[in-house]
């Protein structure tokens, strides 16, 4: 099955590859008007609908807030003892989020930890967008660090504290944090597959 | 003279803990003084202090290196009592600060309070008995020093822990080495207060320096040689017992040394707390939950009208409900946690037979005979040793859990440390009770009250506590730790009513710092200022009306008084900022309180606190000041975060952040502390400033918003 | 497995079977330093704050591995009685402390700000010192703090 896989996105990363160069621009109005060029409109349209599931996924949008303060719990509140992101998304200067968030979980604690553990910077604040809205952000280099698709795929699909969601570990109380609607691979596959196809945003 | 002959073989003689050529004195004399404040306490609220034991005991150590050690039959949690000790012992002893030092006593060295540390009382309890005794033991030692020196007793004096005259002196140490036997004097004749040197004055903590730089002190610090570490597993749900459990994989775990089920709990102990805590989340338990309780079951229990009722107060005659004039409001409180940061726990040693048990604990002597009925030790072979207390508040005046330690210990065989873990902590503490108020009043044609009903229901505080025999609660009726605060000191007043509905809920509620007064004085002195805004009335001045002029009464009018001077008081809202004033009477020190606050981000900020308190004699007028400022920020926090609830039959929240607390940014900035001395003795202070602040809070609140919050924690929205 | 590090300027080797084992208990049990307290385990409290290479960390959630090669300074290393820090200095001043327990670790969030930020206002102290003290000696923390704060400016000038 693995194997399979594999050889199905070689060929779609390399059609993302030219879309990327072709199609790129910094307007959201354009995005939205991309034809798809690949794979049918209904498939198309899940892989997007499955990628946003897993973004806008509390383990997601809790730490990509657009007031600055981090959120916490399935019920998204707002991180407890007044923590906020501070001036470089890393916590108050003394006390800093990796004062109590390590690189890893902390099973005896229940602190979530993963390297670089902090808030998404101010450009890449999704709460309050639309799906569609934060597809826009996360494609525009302006915004999401200069990345271009490329980089996208490979934040998305291999940075250490995006993938954490996977692996969200216990809670305070000793309880399973839920983890995203789909499973990591299927993340993976959706995203490759959603950019392999020209990262088309549908309209709504 | 009568001098009773007593010989060194009836002292205690303490050894070992670094102590050099140890000499204890112990003496006869505190018979007296208890049988004396036994009557002090009919006509005042100060409880006797009770020593355990009949036989003399031990209370003074003099060391090698003429040093004092007092031997405190009280523990230190933070109220300063240690330093209070020392200063009024060092001050009939004729010594230096520097030259005593203050330890806690054991079961097995000294004199622990049979009542506990608990209601204010230390410094208050304890002024004429230390007194005597620390001029008594002055005294003995001074005949010792007479004979050692060959000098006449009339001839000596003391100072700085010498003993001179004639031109020689002796120290203290060297006087007193040697002694068999003793000559008890009758108890010499006090200092006036006026002449102490230490008493009365700021006073810098004795033990600040342990605990800036993070000396070993606590019972969390305590270790034994073997000794292992041990955790809990609880049933979560209230009311649950034990059904069965899977602890195969758990004991496999590395450093697991056993787990063991009894009653209705399981311990795990092991090599190192980590390991303990890692073998506890392999453990799959199985509960008999009979019932899932709701938080709206609970709320519906403590509810005026419901339970038992007892008549507190009356004058007069009672409303008439048909009467379409009077005001009425209801009132609430939730329930609280104590949450003091030091965990509860012990560390024990259960071997052939004999107990040692190291903790922190508020109820030293009362702890010794709880494991004594529970495990059916006799009570000679437990010693209880107190430590430094990480926080009392009352949660400490039930250490029961001493009892799952021995029982560890002696499961396994070695010395054990036992703590709860955070969640153990919250669910099982012995919380603040949910409180139910109904107020009713009525202005007369002058402006003045005439009626003034509280009505009003609480969990149990002092009823079912340890503290109190059962037969106490047939006595007295009325629960009287949930009634503090709930009479109406405004004497003036024609009619009065309080009444108190009693209802014991499905767990543990008890003391927790101030008992009732923290919502009863919400709900009284929130409706008193709305009696004041229906009359038009300046809120201070009606209050000062409705009291008579008895000694009581111009005490409580000159805390009034002097808080409306110095704050400047205004019933004016200026800038969006408003005052609010609020007072009480706790355990007979009154209390007045105005705050300045304004509405924040829709958040209630208190910018600054007068505080003016008649505390009688302050022996550290620092530490009541200390006192002033952490009780007035607790009771804050109480009134506008603290809240447990019931979801899904469990106590909840089980950890801080969700169990929302004061920090210290929600802590004035600005605090006048402003005591008056209106009696010649101590009276109790770590209490009784947390009565008006929640009051005064919510009075200033409905002067900026015209909204009157009835419920805490106080939220706008 | 074997881990060291430095503990208040000593260097330490500690044999341990479960690296995860928070650092916290290896300064407590293992290196007897009493100092930072136990209070929650669950990173909320502040009570076991210490410094990493100067950075304040809550020590109940810092796996013991990541302090390999590092400096961990406790409470006991931050000064003593002869040579107190100036947060302990102003702390002594003030006369902060009531039960005391929490005292080391606000004491250690403290040096922490100053280290970054030497006169922090009252919003910054708002901020970052946001450790729990049950006795509320919030009002004298923060007169220590700023006390501590011109303690430090004194000693550089």
């Amino acid at each position: 099955m693995k194997t399979t896989k594999i050889n199905y996105l070689i060929p779609l990363l390399l059609i993302s590859g030219i879309l990327i160069a072709s199609n790129y621009s910094s307007s959201f109005n354009e995005y939205i008007s991309i034809e798809k060029k690949t794979l049918n409109s209904s498939e198309n349209k899940d892989n997007f609908t499955k990628m946003m599931d897993v973004l806008t996924h509390p383990r997601c949008m809790n730490c990509h807030p657009s007031d600055n303060v981090p959120k916490q719990g399935i019920d998204s509140h707002p991180h407890y003892f007044g923590m906020e992101g501070g001036e470089k998304d890393q916590g108050f200067k003394a006390t800093k989020c990796a004062t109590c968030h390590q690189k890893e979980n902390n099973n005896f604690s229940g602190v979530p930890g993963a390297p670089h553990w902090g808030l998404a910077p101010q450009s890449m604040a999704w709460k309050g967008l639309t799906r569609q809205e934060i597809a826009a952000v996360i494609l525009n280099p302006e915004k999401n660090g200069g990345k271009d698709h490329k980089g996208v795929i490979k934040h998305l699909t291999e940075d250490d504290l995006v993938l954490w969601a996977w692996n969200p570990g216990v809670d305070a109380a000793g309880n399973k944090r839920e983890k995203p609607p789909i499973s990591e691979e299927e993340f993976k596959k959706v995203v490759k597959e959603w950019f392999a196809d020209g990262a088309i945003i549908p309209e709504n | 003279m009568a001098k009773k002959k007593i010989s060194r073989r009836k002292f205690l003689v303490r050894g070992g803990l670094g102590t050099l050529g140890v000499l204890a004195l112990g003496t006869y004399v505190f018979r007296n003084p208890i049988r004396r404040e036994i009557i002090d306490f009919a006509d005042s609220f100060v409880s006797p202090y009770s020593g355990t034991g009949t036989e003399p005991n031990l209370w003074f150590e003099i060391t090698k290196d003429n040093t004092v050690i007092l031997h405190s039959p009280k523990v230190e949690m933070g109220q300063g009592t240690f330093t209070g000790l020392a200063q009024i012992a060092a001050d009939e002893l004729d010594i230096d600060i520097n030259q005593i030092q203050v330890i806690a006593a054991s079961t097995a060295s000294g004199i622990v309070d049979g009542l506990g540390t608990g209601g204010s009382l230390s410094v208050a309890s304890m002024w004429m008995p230390l007194r005597e005794m620390a001029a008594t033991i002055r005294k003995m030692i001074t005949i010792e020093a007479a004979k050692k020196l060959e000098i006449p007793v009339e001839n000596l004096s003391t100072q700085n822990g010498i003993v001179s005259g004639n031109g020689t002196k002796i120290t203290y140490a060297k006087a007193v080495e040697n002694v068999t036997e003793w000559e008890i004097p009758d108890t010499p004749k006090l200092k006036p207060v006026a002449d102490y040197k230490l008493v009365g004055k700021p006073v810098a903590r004795i033990d600040l320096k342990a605990k800036v730089f993070g000396d070993p002190i606590f019972g969390m610090d305590a270790e034994m040689e073997d000794m292992l570490h041990a955790v809990v597993i609880r049933p979560e749900h209230i009311g649950a017992t034990y059904k069965s459990a899977n602890f195969n994989k758990a004991a496999q775990m590395p450093g697991v040394v056993k787990v063991v089920q009894i009653e209705d709990w399981i311990g795990v102990v092991a090599k190192t707390y980590a390991q303990a805590l890692a073998a506890k989340m392999e453990v799959d338990v199985e509960w008999n939950i009979p019932k899932k309780w709701t938080e709206q079951e609970i709320r519906a229990l403590i509810s005026v009208g419901n339970g038992n009722e007892v008549l507190v107060q009356k004058e007069g005659d009672n409303l008439d409900d048909d009467d379409k004039e009077f005001l009425e409001i209801e009132f609430k409180s939730p329930m609280g946690a104590h949450a003091q940061i030091e965990p509860n726990g012990a560390v024990a040693s259960y071997k052939d037979g004999k107990v040692t048990v190291i903790l922190s604990t508020q109820v030293v002597g009362i702890t010794q005979n709880q494991i004594s009925k529970a495990l059916d030790i006799d009570t000679k072979n437990i010693n209880i040793i107190p430590t430094y207390l990480g926080g009392g508040f009352g949660r400490r005046l039930n250490t029961k859990h001493a009892i799952k330690a021995v029982q560890l210990s002696k499961e396994v065989g070695q010395p054990v440390k036992y703590f709860f873990t955070r969640k153990e902590e919250f669910q099982n503490d012995m919380f603040r009770p949910p409180t139910h108020h109904i107020m009713k009043g009525k202005l007369n044609e002058k402006g003045q009250i005439s009626n003034l009903e509280h009505h009003f229901a609480s969990g149990n505080v002092a009823i079912d506590s340890a503290l109190l025999p059962d037969i106490a609660n047939t006595i007295l009726g009325a629960d009287f730790g949930a009634i503090r605060g709930g009479s109406i000191h405004y004497s003036a007043i024609e009619n009065i009513r309080a009444v108190q509905w009693h209802k014991t809920l499905p767990f543990a509620t008890s003391w927790w710092r101030s008992l009732g007064l923290l919502a009863n004085t919400f709900a009284i002195e929130s409706f008193v200022d709305e009696l004041a805004l229906k009359g038009n009335q300046n809120p201070i001045e009606l209050r000062l009306s409705q009291i008579k002029d008895n000694e009581e009464g111009i005490r409580l009018k000159n805390v009034i008084k002097k808080a409306q001077k110095e704050a400047s008081y205004s019933d004016e809202v200026v800038n969006g900022k408003a005052m609010g004033f609020a007072c009480s009477t706790d355990t007979g020190t009154p209390c007045a309180q105005i705050v300045e606050v304004s509405i924040i981000d829709n958040q209630i900020k208190v910018h600054k606190v007068t505080c003016v308190m008649d505390c009688g004699i302050a022996v550290n007028p620092d530490q009541v000041k200390a006192q002033c400022e952490g009780a007035m920020i607790m009771a804050m926090s109480a009134a506008m975060h603290e809240k447990m609830y019931i979801d899904d039959g469990q106590l909840q929240p089980t950890i801080y952040g969700p169990y929302d607390m004061a920090l210290l940014k929600h802590a004035p900035k600005e605090i006048n502390i402003h005591l008056i001395q209106g009696v010649d003795k101590p009276l109790p202070v770590g209490e009784p400033p947390l009565g008006p602040i929640a009051a005064a809070i919510a009075n200033a609140v409905r002067r900026i918003t015209g909204k009157r919050l009835t419920e805490m924690p106080l939220k706008l929205s | 497995m074997n881990i060291k590090f430095t503990i208040n300027n000593k260097p330490v080797s500690i044999d341990i079977e479960d690296e995860n084992t928070p650092l916290l208990w290896v300064v407590r049990d293992i290196l007897d330093l009493k100092g930072t307290k136990f209070g929650c385990g669950k990173a909320a409290c502040g009570a076991c704050t210490l410094h990493v290479d100067d950075v304040a960390v809550r020590s109940c959630s810092y796996a013991v591995k990541f302090a390999k090669d590092k400096n961990v300074t406790t409470i006991e290393g931050l000064g003593d009685v002869e040579n107190p820090h100036p947060v302990q200095q102003a702390w002594i001043e003030e006369v902060v402390p009531q039960c005391g327990y929490c005292q080391p670790g606000f004491m250690m969030a403290t040096a922490a700000l100053l280290k970054e930020n030497p006169n922090p206002t009252d919003e910054d102290i708002d901020k970052n010192i946001i450790n729990i003290c049950r006795c509320a000696t919030y009002y004298r923390m923060r007169k220590a703090i700023h006390r501590a704060a011109e303690l430090t400016q004194e000693s550089k000038n």
